[in-house]
């Protein structure tokens, strides 16, 4: 009789009463158990059907592979071999030691100087982001003279700059998400929790912070600052995105604090913050999943938009909005826009999967419907 | 339904509150310049216009003409490190530090006293006062002083300035003219003001003149020029005004109505506020042009260029993503859905920019309004139908339209009544809080199609470092936002009675 009844009861119930009452049948609710683990909340709900999505699945491909770029850049595309032998000394990864003996000195440099007895091992790309031709090959065309997606108006290799860029842009993007939703979950769960003239002080700076546009705030910042850096964007846009997450968490702790077992964690003595641990943050956690992923992809787009418009000089890091800034000045150049641009579509797009997969996961009334949804895309 | 209205507008106001706070931290993160102070005061003009000799938020001790004059007496009197620049300050300080400053002459020791009465004696002479050339020895600008203090001590009341400074406007003579000259800067307060009303050329000559006499700087505007043209005019009083704005205290006292707030107005940030509420946006470091002027000179392009793309993009994406979530799952639906998802991952600058590069090659005249606001749309475009088609297939699936399709009204009917209207509701609210990312885009549209709005001119600003322009710009968005948030919000009021509840009854429970 109670080997049958796993299968008819919600997995969920099924397991935690099992293994508390009977550890021989757990062995038989394996395939229960990937669904949804004992003590049910709704972030474990949430993931499980994340990663069951196939756009999350997609989306998550992607990112990685951006990722996996970013990381290892330096070996895709570098002024400096991955590997060389000069006048006498091995160097190993020049490209990331940077030993002073090869500062003076590039790929194209070392194969002009070279003499017996020196080898090297290029990167895909022999050319630094921000190394200029020495042949002063501007604007050139795609898969000429080893620029396999040709050259900037400085002579820059595009396909580096596009290389360098997703580091450029993963990096704010996280660094930046990372901050906004630490403060964007305190701040709700403050608003939230303590009520009163606190809850009344975040609502209100919310609603400020929402009523300025984002691009205008960071480019007038940008400008008062007395130097301006990539650090200054980064908390620009992360002290201002805060508040779409704080004010979802807000309303997610607001419902939580009138749930029975709230105030039956309150009558048996557990203290706030216990409470808050314990009983709220569990809940705000898939919100803040998805305000991570949509961050990334806010704080890309940002980036990309200011360099866009404020094209900097040569030395400037690599980013896909500056290139494709460049194109303005140069009507022909195709190749400017086409493949920055298609970097920053690809990783907005797959942000923006992996987003949406996660909001509908969150979202209960979406539950049952989520999963036809995802045969579609 | 008005209440509702009149309470959404009210509730406005506590955000722009915080608005204004959240831009003037922004402002303060300009470097302040290195500061040259005198005596007790700041002597650095283009300090003192950005109010850098207040504190930032609250002012425990606000300085008026009264303790500013008391202090630089005392540094004059004890004759200490200050005094030097003390005497600079009382000169500067002038006819309005007298009535303060004669009754401590009283109270000194005798030394002190000479000092004291010595370092007045510039100003007499600025009062041009008889026989105040002739006084050279200590002992007698003391008794030049006291005979001054019993003889012209009721002519330093604020009525009989008031008084004499209309009397100079009606009938000027110079006769007046000379008695308004020795009360030297405390008729300053009357002259800027009779400045300000008065349309009459003679009198506005002879009013900008004395109050070049007793401030020692401004422009005087001659009759004639107030004759031929207003530019002269107009140029005048903003000068003025604006001097006496950031000047007023060192030549009138706060009075006892106004001291109380004068912890909070008497600060940086409550100059800004009030010289922001004021539309007194200051003068362009570009160009010299008033930012008022330039605002509204720049501001339709860039509002037209909104609103076009927010109605096109409403009127595109509501019925595509309608029609998209009634005929959920057909050809339609996933077509536009791939396609909108797509365009919702563009950045507005990558569409605008293939616009352009098109355009350009086609023509050489290209429509650039139209090209800006196709670019713009296209973003938006995206965002809201996907929003509409969520929220019409939230109401799709609702009992009310199985039952109205069981009860066999036609389908149009079901469709456009039953659940258009109510998924209509959650799109509107959110096209709201999409202005602002709109706002964003028009800049960038802008910049690439050079069309002459605020976000071109904004660029421009960050380049040439005119800080003043920038600083009004992100204040005025903010505004102009949230005023579209309000309407978006009263919109949505009027449409749906469960809104205007909602708000309501927060206010119930605040209240409790």
């Amino acid at each position: 009789m109670r080997e049958e009844s796993p299968e008819r009861l919600p997995p969920s119930v099924t397991i935690d009463l099992t293994r508390r009452t009977n550890p021989r049948l757990s062995g038989r609710l394996v395939g229960a158990r990937q669904v949804a683990m004992p003590y049910v909340t709704m972030t474990r709900l949430a993931l499980a059907q994340l990663v069951a999505s196939r756009r999350a699945r997609v989306g998550a491909l992607v990112l990685g592979c951006i990722a996996l770029t970013a990381i290892f850049s330096d070996f895709l595309a570098s002024d400096l071999p991955l590997l060389c032998r000069w006048n006498a000394t091995t160097y190993v990864l020049p490209n990331i030691v940077r030993p002073a003996a090869l500062s003076q000195l590039s790929c194209a440099r070392m194969r002009e100087l070279r003499k017996a007895g020196d080898w090297m091992v290029s990167p895909l790309v022999a050319f630094g982001p921000t190394e200029k031709d020495a042949d002063a090959d501007v604007l050139l065309p795609p898969c000429r003279r080893g620029h396999p997606l040709g050259t900037d108006a400085f002579g820059r290799d595009v396909f580096a700059r596009v290389v360098h860029g997703s580091r450029t842009a993963l990096g704010i993007g996280v660094a930046a998400s990372v901050v906004l939703v630490t403060l964007g979950i305190a701040l709700g769960a403050l608003a939230g929790f303590a009520g009163g003239l606190v809850d009344g002080l975040v609502a209100r700076t919310i609603e400020a912070l929402t009523s300025i546009p984002t691009i205008l705030l960071v480019l007038v910042v940008g400008a008062l600052v007395p130097r301006p850096s990539t650090a200054t964007l980064l908390w620009t846009i992360a002290l201002t995105r805060w508040t779409e997450l704080a004010r979802i968490v807000r309303v997610e702790v607001l419902q939580v604090l009138g749930r029975d077992y709230v105030t039956a964690a309150r009558a048996l003595g557990s203290s706030a913050l216990r409470i808050l641990l314990r009983h709220i943050m569990p809940n705000a956690i898939a919100p803040a999943i998805v305000a991570m992923v949509f961050g990334v992809a806010s704080v890309v787009l940002v980036e990309a938009a200011v360099d866009f418009l404020r094209v900097g000089s040569p030395d400037t890091v690599a980013s896909w909005g500056e290139a494709m800034g460049e194109a303005r000045a140069h009507a022909g150049a195709w190749w400017l826009i086409a493949f920055p641009g298609l970097a920053l579509l690809t990783t907005l797009i797959a942000c923006i999967l992996v987003g949406e997969a996660a909001r509908d996961a969150i979202d209960p009334k979406l539950r049952e419907h989520a999963f036809a949804e995802d045969e579609k895309l | 339904m008005f209440r509702y209205a009149l309470r959404r507008v009210l509730w406005a106001f506590p955000t722009l509150f915080a608005t204004s706070l959240i831009l003037f931290v922004v402002t303060t993160l300009a470097p302040d310049p290195p500061l040259a102070f005198d005596g007790d005061g700041l002597t650095d003009e283009p300090a003192r216009a950005r109010f850098l000799d207040l504190p930032r938020f609250v002012n425990t001790h606000p300085d008026d003409v009264r303790s500013r004059a008391e202090t630089a007496a005392r540094h004059v009197a004890t004759g200490d490190a200050r005094g030097e620049g003390a005497a600079r300050r009382l000169e500067r300080l002038g006819g309005a530090a007298l009535p303060y400053v004669l009754p401590l002459l009283e109270a000194l020791p005798p030394v002190q006293r000479q000092e004291l009465a010595a370092a007045l004696m510039p100003v007499a002479v600025r009062m041009e006062l008889p026989g105040a050339t002739e006084v050279d020895l200590p002992e007698g600008a003391v008794l030049f002083w006291t005979h001054f203090r019993d003889d012209r001590a009721v002519d330093f009341t604020q009525a009989a300035v008031s008084r004499a400074v209309d009397r100079l406007v009606e009938h000027g003579s110079s006769l007046r003219e000379s008695d308004l000259v020795s009360l030297d800067t405390f008729a300053l307060a009357d002259l800027v003001r009779a400045m300000m009303t008065t349309d009459d050329p003679v009198a506005l000559e002879r009013l900008t003149r004395l109050a070049r006499h007793a401030a020692g700087r401004g422009p005087v505007l001659t009759w004639k020029g107030a004759v031929a043209n207003g530019t002269d005019l107009r140029r005048v009083r903003a000068d003025w005004k604006e001097w006496w704005f950031v000047h007023a205290t060192d030549f009138a006292t706060i009075d006892a109505f106004a001291r109380p707030f004068a912890v909070i107005t008497e600060t940086r940030y409550g100059k800004w506020l009030k010289r922001a509420a004021s539309g007194e946006l200051g003068v362009s470091a570009t160009d010299g042009e008033p930012i008022s002027q330039k605002l509204r000179a720049r501001a339709p392009i860039t509002l037209m260029v909104c609103a076009l793309a927010m109605l096109w993009s409403l009127a595109l994406a509501v019925p595509i993503g309608a029609l998209g979530a009634w005929r959920h799952g057909g050809t339609f639906d996933v077509a536009s859905s791939v396609v909108l998802f797509v365009l919702y991952a563009i950045p507005t600058f990558a569409v605008a920019e293939v616009l352009e590069h098109a355009a350009i090659a086609n023509t050489e005249e290209a429509p650039r309004l139209a090209l800006a606001v196709a670019a713009l749309t296209v973003g938006s475009l995206a965002t809201i139908s996907r929003w509409q088609r969520a929220a019409m297939l939230d109401v799709v699936r609702q009992d009310f339209i199985r039952t109205a399709k069981a009860k066999g009204l036609p389908a149009w009917r079901v469709a456009l009544v039953h659940a258009l209207r109510n998924a209509l509701l959650p799109t509107m609210t959110l096209a709201g809080m999409h202005l602002p990312v709109v706002f964003g885009g028009a800049i960038v549209v802008e910049e690439v199609f050079g069309l002459r709005g605020i976000g071109y001119e904004t660029l421009r600003a960050i380049e040439m470092h005119d800080n003043a322009w920038l600083m009004v710009v992100v204040l005025a968005s903010a505004v102009a936002i949230t005023l579209g948030m309000v309407a978006s919000d009263i919109v949505c009021g009027m449409l749906d009675p469960r809104v205007r509840e909602v708000l309501m009854r927060q206010q119930a429970r605040r209240e409790t």
